[in-house]
């Protein structure tokens, strides 16, 4: 291995890249836009529920329930809509409906049976079950405060309960530290993917078989800028996690870069096999965004891993995102346990070596 | 020439190139066929528009569930008695946990993700309860995954409720009834079946994400192989151009909204209460949105390197994140649901689940037809008028 030889080529590799204007601004700038904007607008809990009350105006119970449920701010009390309950459901005037019963809730429930009919939307089903959640618990409110008059109806057992880590449950806090995994692949791996391919393409590569380099320094030489580049941006995007929306870093700084660094050198590898593999850059570019969706799907960013089928989710200890979407949440906002940190990393660092090993096994240094 | 001269291959060229014929004007038509040629000619181009949505028809269909079970919980009971084993019982057999005892330090057990929740049963639980009063157990949950841990919350209140039933029925009769109850029925998809929710969706998802990426790239290509400037010699005019790129696309992209189709009626049981006519019109338009963005983006940037990242960048996490196919536009500050109308799968994710799962009329949907459609105009246009006939950017 010639180290000046290496040292040149990185250097010209890097040169190549920020010579682009755009590259530039798609490197440093987009992945800081694209966080700022997924991290305000994405919220998996569910708000703004349309609500409409059909019930006589003299009903107080059935509109007391109406009301509560506005005051939480999850729902939008809606009252100019269809005189038919079905009808405003169907054309999308709201999302649920309270019907009261022949004769009133309040009547029904001096009766001793106050049954109100809830229709909900179950197009979306995460909302449709988010509906039912908040209104059960706004009826035992009103149960309690209305009916038993503050007496606490039937004592149960209670659950002391403590959210650690994130005490108001805001979805940012999960949100952001998944989007910065997922951009950092995304940026990674669609430029290192292109990389060799393009050489090919270009007519370049012929250039480079010529010259006295040997076929490990031209790949660690694709490498290494890449990596460098990868670990430019993380601290920006970390920059506007902590600053824009007040992510916590509770863990040590340290071991935040040792895992971008096993992570991004896991990303960039996988880029130079599929770059390797391919004859021209529309194949690796969709090889690239075939790698990328699994990833992104298999990770347990978006979906829950635990419910996958089990060969399924064998195949998902394949992927470096899911290693390092664990390390990012656990390092940001558990303050990194040792005990989940060395194993995750540990399996980054080795699906880094194999995939290099593969990429340089794979590599053929000759025209055809 | 040699790889697709086999007869078949020929004969299909051949057919399609009639078809085109027939629909397109006749300079367009024959770069229509020249782009089949190019897609038949390349494997992977092919094996993507057949991939992808059997890739996400699988995984979607099959895999992915948002259903919270099977939560990981750990239980620490001090006081290990016959009602602190009946809580344990309660919550083992409530089917939405996995329980197992805990290994020490409670806080420890979640910043290791050993468990999702850890219950501390304190000594003397039972004593409570023997005198009357109302025992507390203490509930630890991870927060870090705030959706889970509000849907474990909700779980555990029910069970700590059923589980005091137990314990108080060893003693006395049970309680009353609650005085107010709900008879809730969801509409449109009674048993809320998470796959009616996710196929219509992923309709949206594959044919934007496929149209976006595959034009974005074909017409960067010929300006880096500088094909393009033979295309510029040639009596072509840009709209030829654009629309015998477009054409064979809107073919693949079809084929790929049949397949979801099939896929979601007869494999996953989804249920179709819309016109298949209005479904065909959306489809169209929306491939026609997407296939003009991905050539805007394209012609505006003549780099194959920079129109991928572009095309993922504004087509990839928009259509995934804000298009509503999972994070609900409803649930955005209200900037952010301003700023997704001018998003097309926002739209067609409208019509399709209008279509499949509440089957609305034409009426109901012409709000977001005539957006498409006004989009279609915009971008076709732009994409014409920046497609400079010079040759130097």
């Amino acid at each position: 291995m010639n180290w000046r030889m290496l040292l040149a080529f990185s250097k010209k590799e890097l040169v190549q890249t920020l010579r682009d204007r755009r590259m530039r601004s798609l490197l440093l700038l987009a992945p800081v836009i694209q966080l700022t904007l997924f991290g305000l607008a994405l919220h998996n809990e569910v708000r703004n529920i349309r609500l409409a009350v059909y019930a006589a105006p003299s009903d107080t119970l059935a509109w007391d329930l109406g009301r509560r449920a506005a005051g939480t701010g999850w729902f939008l009390l809606k009252t100019d809509v269809d005189r038919n309950p079905f009808e405003a459901l169907s054309s999308g005037q709201v999302d649920a409906a309270l019907v009261a019963p022949p004769g009133g809730l309040t009547q029904a429930v001096g009766r001793g049976q106050g049954r109100i009919q809830l229709l909900v939307d179950g197009t979306n089903t995460t909302r449709a079950q988010g509906v039912v959640q908040y209104m059960d618990a706004i009826r035992m409110d009103v149960i309690q405060e209305r009916v038993m008059n503050g007496a606490p109806f039937a004592p149960a057992l209670r659950m002391d309960t403590r959210m650690l880590y994130n005490p108001t449950l805001e979805s940012k806090y999960f949100m952001v530290p998944g989007v910065l995994a997922m951009l950092l692949l995304m940026v990674t791996l669609t430029l290192t993917s292109s990389s060799i391919t393009r050489e090919k393409e270009l007519g370049t590569f012929e250039t480079l078989l010529a010259a006295p380099i040997t076929p490990g320094t031209i790949l660690l030489g694709k490498a290494l800028p890449y990596i460098i580049l990868g670990l430019l941006d993380l601290p920006l995007i970390l920059c506007v996690s902590y600053f824009i929306f007040s992510v916590p870093l509770r863990g040590p700084i340290w071991e935040l870069y040792v895992a971008s660094m096993a992570f991004i050198g896991c990303t960039v590898a996988l880029g130079i096999l599929l770059s390797t593999a391919a004859q021209n850059q529309q194949q690796a570019m969709m090889g690239s965004f075939l790698t990328l969706y699994p990833c992104q799907m298999l990770s347990g960013i978006i979906y829950p891993l635990d419910n996958m089928p089990k060969w399924l989710y064998w195949i998902t200890y394949f992927n470096p995102l899911r290693y390092f979407a664990v390390l990012i949440r656990n390092i940001l906002l558990k303050g990194g346990a040792p005990a989940l940190f060395w194993p995750n990393v540990g399996a980054l660092a080795l699906l880094a070596t194999v995939l290099l090993l593969v990429a340089w096994k794979r590599f053929k240094p000759t025209l055809n | 020439m040699s790889e697709d001269s086999s007869p078949f291959m020929l004969a299909l060229t051949r057919r399609l190139g009639g078809f085109f014929g027939l629909i397109l004007p006749r300079r367009a038509a024959a770069l229509a066929n020249k782009e089949v040629h190019h897609i038949l000619r390349d494997p992977y181009t092919l094996g993507m528009s057949i991939g992808l949505p059997v890739m996400m028809l699988l995984l979607f269909g099959e895999a992915i569930s948002f259903d919270v079970k099977d939560v990981k919980v750990s239980i620490q009971d001090e006081d290990n008695s016959t009602d602190s084993r009946l809580l344990v019982d309660t919550i083992r057999g409530s089917g939405y946990f996995v329980v197992s005892p805990s290994k020490g330090n409670p806080e420890e057990e979640l910043s290791t993700e050993r468990a999702k929740a850890v219950v501390v049963i304190p000594a003397g639980f039972q004593r409570e309860v023997g005198r009357g009063e109302v025992p507390e157990a203490q509930l630890l949950v991870d927060g870090s995954d705030n959706a889970t841990a509000g849907v474990v919350g909700g779980y555990m209140a029910g069970v700590a409720g059923v589980a005091w039933q137990h314990i108080l029925a060893r003693e006395s009769p049970p309680a009353p009834n609650a005085p107010i109850t709900f008879v809730t029925q969801f509409l449109f998809n009674k048993e809320l079946n998470s796959r009616w929710f996710m196929i219509p969706g992923l309709l949206v998802i594959i044919i934007g994400l496929l149209a976006v990426l595959m034009t974005a790239l074909t017409v960067a290509r010929e300006w880096e192989f500088g094909s393009m400037e033979m295309l510029l010699c040639t009596p072509a005019r840009p709209l030829d151009i654009i629309l015998g790129k477009v054409a064979p696309y809107v073919g693949m992209g079809l084929l790929a909204v049949a397949m979801v189709y099939g896929a979601g009626r007869v494999i996953f049981d989804v249920p179709f209460r819309g016109s298949i006519l209005l479904l065909l019109l959306g489809s169209l338009l929306f491939l026609f949105v997407s296939l003009s963005q991905g050539l805007l983006i394209s012609v505006a940037t003549r780099n194959q390197q920079v129109a991928f990242q572009m095309s993922m960048m504004s087509g990839m996490l928009p259509t995934m994140l804000l298009s509503g196919f999972i994070f609900p536009v409803e649930s955005m500050p209200i900037g952010f649901r301003i700023f997704t109308s001018i998003l097309p799968p926002r739209w067609f994710m409208v019509i399709s689940r209008g279509l499949f799962l509440k089957g609305a009329g034409p009426l109901e949907l012409a709000v977001p037809f005539l957006v498409l459609a006004l989009m279609c105009f915009l971008f076709v246009y732009f994409a014409v008028k920046s497609f400079k006939t010079d040759l130097e950017p």
